[in-house]
């Protein structure tokens, strides 16, 4: 095993030095909150992290869940995690104080789910989804519901999750059938069919609390139609019990990674048993989950982030201590061999992966920061930052996602053929990352929800307030000398991306909604890249600045080591958009016109 | 029952360690710092024992501002109050100064019970609790691996070379902790936050009627090294006899093994 899956100096960077974070503390919100409280946050989280999930990383991935008469048998760490992540507190860390939370930032939170994520991916998922799923339950659901089921999710007791998806309805959400049928009892009895749910069946804990997207009886077609209910596997009864509620676990699904977590189909109402608790108001299920969805889908950006964090320090430690060949220049072939990281294009390899973690990271806190301005901060910014979060989501979901893949096997390419083997974590990690593109909406959902909704939602607000941030961002970084080049090529791109927006906006208001979202995923690697420049920038501007006065040697190469992945991105990644702006700017539609037949043969 | 933990800040034993420029002492400047690994169990006995049996714990360290990171570690993990023996004098401090300042503090404190590390991981000088434990008088028991209290009698086993020792001891004693008598709980988020709102004191050498100028070490560092760790493998050349000839100077002059 690796001995480093995480730096918590570039944590800091960010957390402090980008985005000042505690200057969130000055928010009435999280008014009791400080720097030090932050850094024993993090400096637990690290603990838990390093002494339980890390070890457990490769065992998880050997051993994985067991579908027995019903029932689903997972590591015995799983339990131990949520006992101790629900008695610190750590599930609930983000909710109120009202509701038994800590009121702690997203910002902050990001950055310990960032240090469990990459100990270990699968047993991080499972404390994460029941916070995502009891603060559904407090935004939208009933004091009742509030009372019945949040305090047992916080502590780590019930599990929490998110069901949507149905055998017949996965990106299309639109022909969800699973049946709610109102009673006069308070509750609706729900019969149907769930897959792909995360965590939906295992022994880790007493219970688990589905939140769960039905349709009730009679209400109108489509996403319109959609309401959200609490469908526990175990229901309260009347005094402190708990009794069976005709939810099922029919089967669980063989994955290529991320083998730690259960991923279980869930049959509802066999006995015509199953009670389901509305959330909220009928047919409004879809927005509500939503609310958590876009937040979830910035959470798998960070998860994709965390595995591609835990790679590229696997593999930096093998390069310097793997000797293989000598320096091109050298001329005598009995001297000693080189450690690997002597050599260009393990160099080259190297500052790929740093160049797609650490600028992942960077988008995925600054979206988390935004997510606090949103929820907490002045009244007067909240529709701005809530626009920009919009946008960002589709990329901060997907750009980690798609290119930590890459990131991975890269790091996996430094190891050579130990890189294929189990004895070494890259081939885990490679399988690990490879869900990320697929779940919590596909990356061609994503493609369409940035160029058909973000681009153009409230006539493109949200898009403009990208442009001025990334412009703004130029304008900070054209003081210092060793960014001029940066500044100038961003800028150049940013008047490319306008042109080819404005293109694809002509398309769309000619009624060519097939061609103006045919290449929508391209669309989305486009924009992706020049977000990551824009975070490199953000990055390199505060490096540079902190280069004038530092004097320490590791803080010196720190910053230095910023500035270079800086320019590495900028001359290696940022180019790319040239070739894809060429292709989206042809809008020929070669896809929407081929005919299926010719992929015969 | 006033319980009191004796801690120490210490450089993370994970780190890279660097000889200053002095070489009388490791380069501090990059390390990360940690609780004692020891400590932490000291700690967690504290917490325990107050859980089953009621009382204060007073946690207590010795040394700059920065060590009162680590005990509000401490406070998260469940002490009530901390106290920081700090300024004038204290840097200079021998292991003996260091016992008579925070046998000050177990005096001040009227403590009954002591918990401490078995040892720091840095100097890994073994000596303050059992100093403190002559300076008071008290009793003492080190190196515990588990520890139970029946009124003023506390009941503990020590490992011993094959096998075990269990001693009862009367109150008011000293007793070092090694790992295995607990596990140290990760700090919950509540405590974490009420931590900062527990009282910290500071107290000096000078409020503890102590003379830095007495206790100051009188033992010095006359040079530190690090463990060599280059590879030492050597290919040998030549025939057998040239190998053998090389192979002995080398073991008698370069590594002094004959």
């Amino acid at each position: 095993m690796a001995e480093i899956f995480v730096s918590m100096r570039n944590l800091n960077f960010l957390l402090y030095e980008v985005l000042n974070t505690e200057s969130l503390c000055t928010l009435p919100y999280f008014s009791d909150h400080d720097r030090d409280i932050f850094d024993m946050i993090l400096e637990t989280g690290l603990a838990l992290a390093s002494e339980e999930l890390y070890p457990a990383l490769a065992s998880m991935d050997k051993k994985a869940p067991v579908l027995e008469s019903g029932s689903v048998r997972v590591s015995p760490v799983v339990r131990e995690l949520l006992q101790a992540c629900g008695e610190g507190g750590w599930i609930g860390a983000g909710a109120s104080f009202q509701h038994g939370g800590q009121q702690l930032p997203d910002t902050l939170l990001s950055a310990v789910r960032l240090i469990l994520g990459a100990a270990n991916y699968s047993a991080s998922v499972y404390p994460v989804l029941s916070t995502g799923a009891a603060q559904l339950i407090c935004s939208f659901g009933s004091q009742e519901l509030i009372d019945a089921y949040v305090p047992n999710m916080f502590a780590g007791l019930w599990q929490g999750t998110m069901a949507m998806t149905e055998p017949h309805a996965g990106s299309s959400l639109t022909d969800l059938k699973t049946r709610a049928t109102p009673t006069k009892r308070g509750y609706y009895l729900l019969a149907g069919q769930k897959i792909f749910i995360s965590c939906g069946e295992h022994d880790g804990v007493e219970n688990v609390v589905n939140l769960m997207l039905a349709r009730i009886e009679g209400a109108p077609a489509g996403v319109k139609g959609i309401s959200l209910f609490v469908v526990p596997k175990l229901r309260p009864t009347t005094g402190s019990g708990l009794e069976p509620n005709d939810v099922v676990c029919t089967g669980i699904y063989h994955k290529l990674g991320y083998r730690g977590a259960p991923i279980t189909q869930l049959e509802m109402g066999e006995h015509s048993d199953c009670r389901a608790w509305l959330v909220g108001e009928e047919n409004h299920g879809l927005r509500y989950m939503f609310q958590m969805m876009n937040e979830a889908r910035v959470g798998v950006g960070l998860g994709a982030t965390a595995i591609a964090t835990a790679a590229y320090y696997a593999s930096l430690e093998y390069t310097k201590e793997r000797h293989q060949g000598r320096p091109i220049m050298a001329k005598e072939p009995t001297a000693p061999q080189v450690p690997i990281i002597e050599h260009a294009d393990v160099k080259r390899m190297l500052l790929f992966q740093r160049a797609v973690v650490e600028g992942s990271l960077s988008l995925i806190m600054y979206c988390s920061k935004l997510i606090d301005q949103v929820h907490a901060g002045p009244e007067e910014g909240r529709e701005r930052h809530a626009l920009l979060l919009d946008f960002l989501t589709p990329i901060a979901k997907t750009y980690p996602s798609e290119m930590g893949i890459l990131a991975v096997s890269t790091g996996l390419q430094c190891l050579g053929g130990y890189g294929y083997c189990d004895e070494f974590p890259l081939e885990q990690y490679y399988r690990d990352a490879r869900i990320h593109p697929i779940h919590e909406g596909t990356t061609g959902i994503q493609g369409m929800d940035l160029l058909g909704r973000k681009v153009t939602m409230k006539n493109g607000a949200a898009f403009k307030l990208f442009l001025g941030k990334v412009q703004q961002s130029i304008e900070n970084a054209k003081k210092h000398e060793a960014l001029q080049a940066e500044c100038t090529q961003l800028s150049d791109a940013l008047v490319q991306l306008q042109n080819v927006t404005g293109e694809l906006l002509n398309l769309a208001a000619a009624g060519k909604t097939d061609l103006f979202l045919a290449d929508a995923t391209l669309y989305l690697e486009y924009v992706g890249i020049i977000t990551m420049a824009w975070q490199w920038l953000l990055q390199a501007t505060v490096a540079e600045a902190a280069l004038a006065n530092c004097d320490d040697e590791a803080d010196k190469n720190f910053y230095l080591g910023k500035r270079t992945t800086c320019h590495y991105f900028f001359r290696y990644e940022l180019p790319k958009c040239s070739a894809l702006a060429t292709r989206l700017l042809q809008t020929d539609g070669l896809t929407v016109k081929m005919d299926v037949g010719l992929f015969e043969d | 029952m006033k319980i009191v933990v004796l801690i120490k800040r210490v450089p993370d034993t994970a780190s890279v360690f660097q000889i200053n420029d002095a070489q009388d002492g490791i380069d501090t400047s990059r390390l990360k710092f940690v609780m004692g690994p020891y400590d932490e169990h000291a700690v967690q006995e504290a917490v325990n024992l107050k859980v089953a049996k009621d009382g204060e714990i007073v946690v207590v360290t010795l040394g700059g501002p920065d060590a009162k990171d680590k005990l509000l570690t401490a406070l998260a993990m469940g002490a009530d109050r901390a106290v920081l023996i700090t300024g004038d004098g204290v840097d200079s401090l021998g292991h003996r100064g260091i016992a008579e300042a925070l046998a000050a503090i177990v005096r001040e404190e009227s403590a009954d019970i002591v918990f401490a590390g078995k040892q720091a991981v840095d100097d890994d000088g073994s000596q303050i609790p059992e100093r403190i434990a002559e300076i008071l008088g008290w009793s003492h028991a080190s190196v515990i691996t588990r520890f139970s209290l029946d009124g003023a009698t506390a009941t503990v086993d020590r490992e011993i070379e094959g096998g075990q020792l269990t001693l009862e001891v009367p109150l008011p004693a000293i007793f070092t902790t090694e790992k295995g008598i607990n596990k140290p709980a990760y700090p919950k988020l509540p405590n974490i936050m009420k931590a900062k709102k527990k009282p910290m004191d500071e107290t000096s050498l000078e409020s503890l009627r102590l003379s830095a100028t007495d206790l100051c070490n009188k033992v010095s560092i006359g040079q530190m090294s690090l463990p060599r760790q280059e590879r030492l493998t050597r290919i040998l050349e030549g025939d057998n006899n040239t190998q053998v000839a090389e192979l002995v100077r080398i073991l008698k002059e370069d590594e002094k093994a004959l």
